[in-house]
């Protein structure tokens, strides 16, 4: 027996050592793992009140940015407000050719107005049934140029802060300060006004910890919006301004500019909405697939003051219309 | 001292190094590229006389707290038990010609220069080659990693060398 001690107490050193070590590479490993308690992250109540105290604190140091970025952002708004009025003027008419006479002979590319007001002058004034009720339309947010519900009991838009964020990290997370009593949950899918973020990981009460798209193990079901093929979105793990766009098959054609959209395939996000667009792209002679490189939507270094929470809509009727997912696709829920 | 005091003095320096590195030194980047690990100063700065298992405990809890705050799961805690586990092999190595003094501390104005220097740049290599390669989990990019960390050793290193420079006492006798 004392032997025993005598041997544990020699070599408390090494034993000690190899258990804290399998026990820090163990939460290492299962870390990028769904649905694990949120007490080793940042979701932490602690953690994620240290952190946001910090963002209190660095605001102050940014507000010169934060002032500019909202007046970009405000004035980018009223020019949608208020239209220049010649932004949607077009020609009525086009010169097509003369007739024997020589007058030249116009095609009218709307209902000539003399005509449509003499024709069909509705006897009964008052509100146009056809015309959407403007409280039946829900209100919707421009992410991402994808138009996404604001109001939708459903899918709940949830705005966010962020509190955290890191680029350099071969896995980067960032941190929210909304949490399951904002109704987020894990698996939601991140936006900014750009388009793409991340989705979230794990959520405490008040924070949440949130896969970034700048993640190794983060894949996104997107799709070429010019002609609708199908790929998938991965970090390479190198530059955080760019992404490879996966699966495009050799015979397809592809422009420089060309914009790449989330497919909704994967439920994550909604249809439509912007992760990048093409850069570059390469034929290597031993893939079957097209190397393309997209340069993200969202520029993840100049931290977006905020961000939404949602997931995609309910596949629709006109959705499953569409031909079925390619199995080679991978699925974004099934993250491990 | 008294050992309450110590142990009081040690809690405090733990709170110091994590709260200054969540909040302050970890925003910091050099070069886009290094990331500056100044919590590693903790442990490096340990007396030499603590007990290993309680340098790994220790080691262990710091990485842990700063896994939490950077959603690393427990690669810091990796990273810095290593380094508690070789700080003693390390201190023996540059053991100086008659052994330790009972007032010696890692503390550049009293081991020299040469002595310190030699001390902080193999451990803080040994860590950042360690966490940097453990956290990519392959050798995809060699290159960009091993930039990586010899950025981050430059920087971690003229960190803690300020730290030394600012904080301990010049005179031996003392703490």
């Amino acid at each position: 027996m004392r032997n025993l001690v005598a041997f544990l107490l020699r070599y408390q050193g090494v034993m000690l050592f190899v258990l804290l070590e399998v026990a820090s590479l163990f939460l290492f490993i299962t870390n990028s793992s769904y649905q694990r308690a949120a007490f080793f992250n940042s979701a932490n109540t602690y953690a994620g009140a240290v952190l946001a105290r910090r963002t209190q604190v660095s605001d102050y140091f940014k507000l010169d940015e934060l002032n500019r970025q909202l007046l970009a952002d405000n004035a980018q708004l009223r020019q949608q407000l208020y239209p220049p009025d010649f932004t949607y003027r077009e020609a009525d008419s086009l010169p097509v050719g003369r007739d024997t006479l020589g007058h030249v002979i116009y095609r009218h590319l709307r209902p000539d107005p003399s005509v449509a007001l003499a024709g069909p002058a509705s006897p009964t004034p008052g509100p146009n049934p056809k015309q959407p009720n403007a409280l039946a339309r829900p209100d919707t947010l421009l992410l991402g140029s994808a138009k996404v519900a604001a109001r939708d009991a459903a899918y709940p838009l949830v705005p966010a802060r962020i509190l955290n964020n890191s680029l350099r990290a071969v896995d980067n997370y960032l941190t929210l300060n909304v949490g399951e009593a904002d109704g987020v949950q894990p698996g939601l899918g991140v936006m900014s006004a750009g388009g793409v973020v991340g989705q979230v990981k794990s959520v405490s009460a008040h924070y949440a910890t949130v896969f970034s798209l700048l993640h190794s193990k983060m894949a996104v079901a997107a799709k070429i919006k010019r002609d609708g093929t199908f790929g998938s979105v991965k970090w390479p793990g190198d530059d955080y301004s760019h992404a490879l766009l996966d699966y495009i098959p050799r015979q397809n054609r592809l422009v420089v500019g060309d914009s790449v959209v989330t497919s909704g395939y994967n439920a994550v996000f909604p249809e439509g909405v912007l992760v990048g667009t093409v850069e570059s792209f390469v034929k290597e002679a031993d893939k079957n697939f097209w190397t393309v490189k997209l340069r993200l939507a969202v520029d993840l270094a100049a931290l977006p003051t905020c961000t939404w929470c949602t997931t995609a809509p309910a596949p629709s009727a006109t959705r499953s219309k569409r031909p079925s997912r390619p199995p080679s696709l991978p699925r974004l829920s099934r993250l491990k | 001292m008294s050992v309450v005091g110590e142990i009081l003095r040690q809690l405090l320096r733990f709170g110091l190094y994590a709260g200054i590195q969540v909040l302050l030194v970890g925003q910091l980047s050099l070069f886009g590229l290094g990331w500056c690990f100044l919590y590693l100063g903790f442990v490096l700065f340990l007396p030499l006389r603590t007990p290993i298992a309680l340098q790994l405990l220790l080691g262990f809890a710091l990485g842990l707290a700063i896994d939490i705050s950077y959603d690393t799961g427990g690669l810091h805690a990796a990273a810095a038990v290593l380094l508690a586990y070789l700080r003693p092999w390390v201190l023996r190595l540059l053991t100086p010609r008659d052994g330790y003094d009972a007032q010696d501390t890692v503390n550049v104005h009293q081991m020299g220069w040469q002595w310190f220097l030699v001390y902080l740049l193999l451990l803080v290599g040994v860590h950042h080659a360690v966490y940097f390669f453990l956290e990519l989990g392959s050798f995809q990019h060699p290159l960009l990693t091993l930039a990586k960390v010899g950025v981050s050793v430059v920087f971690t290193s003229v960190a803690l060398l300020i730290v030394q420079l600012l904080f301990f006492p010049v005179r031996r006798g003392r703490s």
